[in-house]
């Protein structure tokens, strides 16, 4: 099993572990709850050095990711980062992917559900090497500082000029002399910024990040705290109703596709489908305060009849009740409706307008600092 | 179904099936209304939407359902549903746009 380069660290602060097909991830560190409360009111960091990490030139490295990717790779400005889907032959979820135009490279991140030597023959076959892919996944560490104040974190490290990146922008910051690759991407609904660090300076880089967080109120977190936060801001989670569901179309990824392309890998799958017209849909669900039953694999019911299953649930700290996202027939996923839940009987829980909080991120211009 | 269920339904998905359509008109989105999930996020990630473009959409909506958007209440602008909520929520209210 593959793990962190940052491990002794996370283990030294108390942290859990658990696989995730194939790679070792720290799960919880502080505790569910305070890893929430830390994000949304200051700041938290996480290892997300299981994630697969490669670079390629760009002239290359631009066609080979493209063929292989559902988004637009040469439409990605100087500067930015594309969120976008891995698929396999038939069309169905095999990694979560961020694309980023670092001027002469193009660095892609990929958080997989499959197995590491599937995701590397799959590469090689599409012709990884022709196209100068170095992979980075054992050569770097990649953390992801989020919250509320990541922005104040992340500025005391590098300075002032993080404030002036957009979202889905990349940057390129010395620490210790070594290059850090600066992504300002988050998938919490609050600030958020991925940092690829080589070997050399990861624990370095961990230690003062750690040090910023703490200073802060915030903590160190684990990946279940992020599919917590992840559902609650209703960001796609390929490890949760991306593991359970699969079906680009059914998840409502189509704005991670550029439907016009004429080659990407599971296409031709995935424009079979969308012709046939979708049958099914993902759609939020509340539970009542109090009602602890909604659960993935929990199936939903309408007029005495079994209509959907929950894929993915979480408990809000922010609203104190259980959320979850299930899949329906296309003509029952509407926001607003009431359905039971576990038996025809059972108790009610209603179908919801995601994302169900406002952020306080949001209230935030960083331009205006 | 019950009636109120169902009105609920049909109540909900012409305001959606209106919204979608000026929004794919104006902004030129390269999607059909079905490919576009009503939990979708309209600015910053999912549509990837600027600052531009959310006056391009307040400006749809108002025109499109004779409602006001609150200035600085960018908490109606995260997705079509929530934009959709907003909609049905003013309709309902005395003397609301039709």
């Amino acid at each position: 099993m593959r793990s962190s380069l940052l491990k002794p660290q996370l283990a030294a602060a108390g942290a859990s572990f658990r696989e995730r097909h194939g790679a070792e991830v720290a799960a919880r560190v502080a505790g569910r709850a305070a890893e929430y409360a830390a994000v949304r009111d200051a700041a938290g960091l996480t290892d997300f050095s299981f994630l697969h990490k490669f670079r390629a030139p760009a002239e290359r490295g631009m066609d080979f990711l493209d063929a292989l990717l559902a988004g637009n790779v040469p439409k990605i400005r100087f500067g930015r980062v594309l969120h976008t889907f891995l698929a396999d032959d038939d069309g169905l979820l095999l990694g979560d992917c961020y694309v980023a135009n670092n001027d002469e490279e193009f660095v892609f991140l990929c958080e997989g559900i499959a197995p590491d030597a599937d995701l590397r023959a799959l590469a090689q076959a599409a012709g990884a090497a022709e196209a100068g892919l170095e992979d980075l996944t054992d050569s770097h560490a990649l953390l992801s500082v989020d919250g509320f104040k990541a922005w104040d974190v992340v500025r005391e490290i590098f300075g002032a000029d993080v404030l002036g990146l957009p979202y889905l922008s990349i940057e390129v910051y010395p620490f210790e002399g070594a290059p850090v690759r600066l992504l300002r991407a988050g998938k919490t609904s609050e600030f958020g910024y991925l940092l690829l660090a080589p070997q050399s300076v990861a624990p370095a880089l961990f230690e003062a990040l750690r040090a910023a967080v703490l200073k802060r109120d915030g903590c160190l977190c684990g990946v279940d705290a992020h599919d917590d936060l992840r559902l609650e801001g209703r960001f796609p989670n390929i490890q949760a109703e991306g593991l359970r569901v699969r079906d680009p179309l059914v998840l409502g990824l189509q704005w991670m596709i550029d439907l016009d392309k004429e080659k990407f890998r599971g296409r031709d799958a995935i424009h079979a489908r969308r012709a046939g017209g979708l049958r099914r849909k993902i759609v939020g669900l509340a539970a009542e305060p109090g009602n602890d039953a909604l659960v993935t694999g929990a199936r939903i019911f309408h007029a005495g009849q079994p209509v959907g299953e929950v894929v993915a649930d979480c408990h809000s700290f922010v609203l104190n009740q259980r959320l979850a996202l299930a899949v329906f027939p296309v003509q029952l996923a509407y926001s607003g409706l009431s359905f039971r839940l576990g038996a025809a009987g059972g108790p009610v829980v209603k179908t919801i307008s995601m994302p169900p909080i406002m952020p306080r991120s949001l209230t935030v211009k960083l331009d205006e600092m | 179904m019950p009636d109120d269920f169902q009105s609920t339904i049909e109540q909900r998905a012409r305001v959606i099936a209106t919204f979608k359509e000026e929004l794919i008109r104006r902004l030129n989105l390269p999607y059909s209304a079905e490919d576009l999930h009503e939990d979708i996020s309209l600015l910053g990630s999912g549509l990837g939407l600027d600052s531009l473009d959310a006056l391009e959409i307040v400006l749809c909506i108002e025109s499109c359902f004779k409602i006001k958007i609150p200035d600085q209440n960018i908490a109606i602008l995260r997705s079509i549903n929530t934009v959709v909520d907003h909609v049905l929520e003013q309709q309902a209210r005395p003397g609301g746009a039709a």
